[in-house]
């Protein structure tokens, strides 16, 4: 026992010194590039550049400061006419242009704390997940899933803070620059593709040079949570029996590549948002805070792992019956399920990324109106088939609501919210007998249904149900009329939008299949080089001592000191 | 009659179990209780202090039978808690004075 802690311990010593040597050359590397293009947006990373008259919106969204004219455009005549007219004014009244900056100044800081603020929410939702993890694992594990899920958050965004927003949002200026934070115009390049069919952001590594920007950077903060959210979703169902450096290599892959790669083609500005412009496919693909860009990866890659790994020891009988292995504690399951419900409020209203975009109280009744419909059908479905309504379902009920109303909470009306919740509360429970007892695959705290199936349900019902009030001019379609209206935003089947249909269907069912292909490709192959599965004698005494060398509930008077 | 107390492993105790029902026992007792023996428990380390883990987690099964049945319940135990490796386990067999039905106060072996 002792030996083979030494051992392990020399080669997690190495791979610590050899990634910190690599991280140390980078942020070099990086800052390196302070000193170039002189011909470039700056990047402003003291905030006093960023936020004036241009970025001045009335409600309706039209510009203070009309748009220089384009002499490609037809309307040319009437744009350098509105043009020139305001810089008459302008120089009529200097005050007035002043004040404007101001103005600009103020919207940007209130949208900068919004989008902070919410983006604590959701880093406290890693609380959340924690807990309700925990607390549905057996007791000799709990300090193995607290461990699971506190070094999934700092090795994630370390390979986040690396690469990952870099992959992810490198080129956002070219096809999705959030005017809500000052537009963050250092963020244009395409490491692969370019224009509207972009694969793979390239500026902002080591968040150095283009991604030293304060308004970068507010997206920066804002983003790596949620790329955190979809990395300890997979713990959730890989939880004990996979080995901690496993563990470790799967957070690296999220955190680096598997996540800001689709959400580079979703958010970044890359194809699948602009399939509306390339391929008439409505407003292109919409995900407006993630149900497949965070818990559709989550919950796909978690299948995957699970998949690899196989199903606990005694989990399935010899004659393949599953046997129940109940939750530990309750209470921290309920308690976690709440924090998540909290931390919800910053995910789905956070993501307008400003709170001058005042449908964040739609969407803040839509999220808790879909939770509430998930967690009553959930419990009222146990009820009918198992005759008591089971609280760990009734929680995953919850979250299923809220994972499915995350990408429609923005597009769709309460009544649709409601509908939406119930769908995911059904989905949920026959996701989990279906993956317990028809393909047998062992998902300890029902992940792959929460996040996997219900993400690509709430995508689908962004397609379905968007009513058409909210999103105009949504991935650069239809800014000024869509189907005939103008104003008219993302709308779905119901509303006469059939190919918005087709779109989310064909987006969330990519996203399925890119986050299981990927990591069950390349960890089919870490897993044949090195077995990420416990021996069979520390998956039964627990993996709290062996894994992390501490009891999590150790027994005093039997616990004697050497 | 007598007691059959077994210390088993505790993933060992299905299996003991499943056997202990088809030889047709009507009851029996578990425990989850800590013990040592031959096997022995190891070092741990909590912020830079050494701690040793001796007692580790083992389940006690406790079965009073008649003494024809002895046998066949001692063979169970062993052929469902053998594992062949070191902290197996051990039974212990005592006689017993007396037994007595509470719900109805039946005494004897009518009682077991």
């Amino acid at each position: 026992m002792r030996q083979s802690i030494e051992r392990r311990s020399l080669r997690f010593s190495l791979t610590r010194i050899a990634a910190l040597v690599l991280l140390i050359a980078g942020i070099f590397g990086g800052s390196a590039t302070r000193c170039f293009a002189d011909n470039g947006p700056q990047p402003d990373p003291a905030g006093i550049a960023t936020g004036d008259k241009t970025s001045v919106q009335d409600a309706a969204g039209n510009a203070f400061v009309p748009p220089t004219p384009d002499p490609s455009s037809p309307s040319f005549a009437q744009q350098k006419k509105d043009y020139d007219a305001y810089q008459a004014q302008l120089a009529k009244e200097p005050l007035a242009g002043k004040l404007a900056d101001s103005v600009g100044h103020i919207r940007i800081a209130t949208n900068f704390s919004w989008t902070l603020l919410t983006g604590y929410l959701v880093l406290f939702m890693q609380a959340g997940f924690a807990l309700l993890t925990c607390g549905l694992v057996r007791k000799k594990n709990a300090g193995h899933l607290m461990m699971l899920n506190f070094a999934a958050y700092v090795f994630a965004f370390l390979a986040y803070y690396a690469v990952g927003y870099a992959f992810q949002y490198g080129a956002a200026a070219i096809n999705a620059a959030p005017t809500n934070l000052g537009g963050t115009p250092t963020l244009n390049h395409f490491l692969l593709g370019h224009g509207l069919w972009g694969f793979l952001g390239g500026k902002g590594f080591f968040l150095s040079g283009p991604g030293y920007d304060s308004g970068s950077l507010c997206l920066t903060l804002f983003e790596v949570v949620f790329m955190e959210t979809a990395g300890y979703i997979i713990v959730g169902a890989i939880c004990e029996r996979i080995t901690f450096w496993a563990f470790l290599l799967c957070e690296l892959f999220i955190g680096a590549f598997l996540y800001p790669v689709f959400g580079c083609w979703v958010w970044g500005g890359g194809w699948l948002s602009q399939l509306g412009s390339t391929m008439n496919l409505g407003h292109g693909y919409v995900d407006f805070a993630g149900s497949t860009v965070v818990h559709g990866v989550g919950g796909f890659c978690a299948m995957a792992l699970a998949v690899i790994l196989g199903p606990r020891l005694g989990k399935y009988g010899p004659d393949g019956k599953p046997r129940a292995f109940p939750a530990h504690n309750i209470v921290f399951v309920v308690t976690g399920t709440f924090i998540l419900l909290f931390g919800w409020m910053g995910f789905n209203p956070g993501s307008t990324l400003g709170a001058t975009d005042l449908r964040i109280s739609v969407i803040a009744v839509n999220t808790n109106l879909a939770a509430v419909a998930g967690a009553a059908t959930a419990m009222l479905l146990w009820y009918v088939l198992f005759k008591k309504p089971d609280v760990t379902m009734a929680c995953n009920g919850m979250l299923a609501g809220l994972v499915a109303i995350t990408a429609p909470c923005a597009f769709v009306s309460p009544n649709s919210s409601v509908v939406i919740g119930v769908l995911a509360g059904v989905v949920v429970c026959f996701g989990v007998l279906f993956n317990e007892r028809v393909i047998k695959v062992d998902d300890p705290c029902g992940a792959i249904s929460v996040h996997g199936y219900c993400g690509w349900l709430g995508a689908v019902s962004v397609g379905i149900f968007a009513d058409g009030t909210y999103g105009s001019g949504w991935n650069g379609v239809g800014a000024s009329t869509y189907l005939g209206q103008a104003g008219q935003g993302v709308t779905g089947l119901l509303h006469g939008d059939s190919r918005q249909f087709l779109c989310q269907l064909m987006g969330a069912t990519l996203c399925a299949v890119w986050a299981f292909g990927a990591t069950y490709v390349v960890f089919w192959v870490v897993n044949k080089v090195k077995s990420m599965r416990v021996s069979a004698e520390v998956e039964l005494a627990g993996l709290d001592v062996t894994e992390s060398g501490m009891h999590a509930y150790p027994e005093d008077p039997i616990v004697t000191v050497a | 009659m007598k007691r059959i107390d077994a210390v088993i492993r505790p993933e060992r105790l299905d299996q003991v179990k499943a056997l202990l029902g088809s030889i047709g026992i009507q009851g029996a007792s578990a425990a989850e209780i800590r013990g040592f023996g031959r096997q022995r428990g190891h070092t741990e380390v909590y912020r830079g202090t050494e701690y040793s883990v001796d007692f580790l987690p083992k389940v006690l099964l406790t079965i009073v039978a008649a003494d024809e049945q002895v046998p066949k319940i001692v063979d169970a135990i062993i052929e469902g808690g053998r594992t062949g490796k070191l902290g197996d386990g051990k039974i212990f067999v005592t006689p017993v004075d007396e037994v007595i039905r509470i719900r109805t106060g039946e005494r004897g072996e009518g009682a077991l």
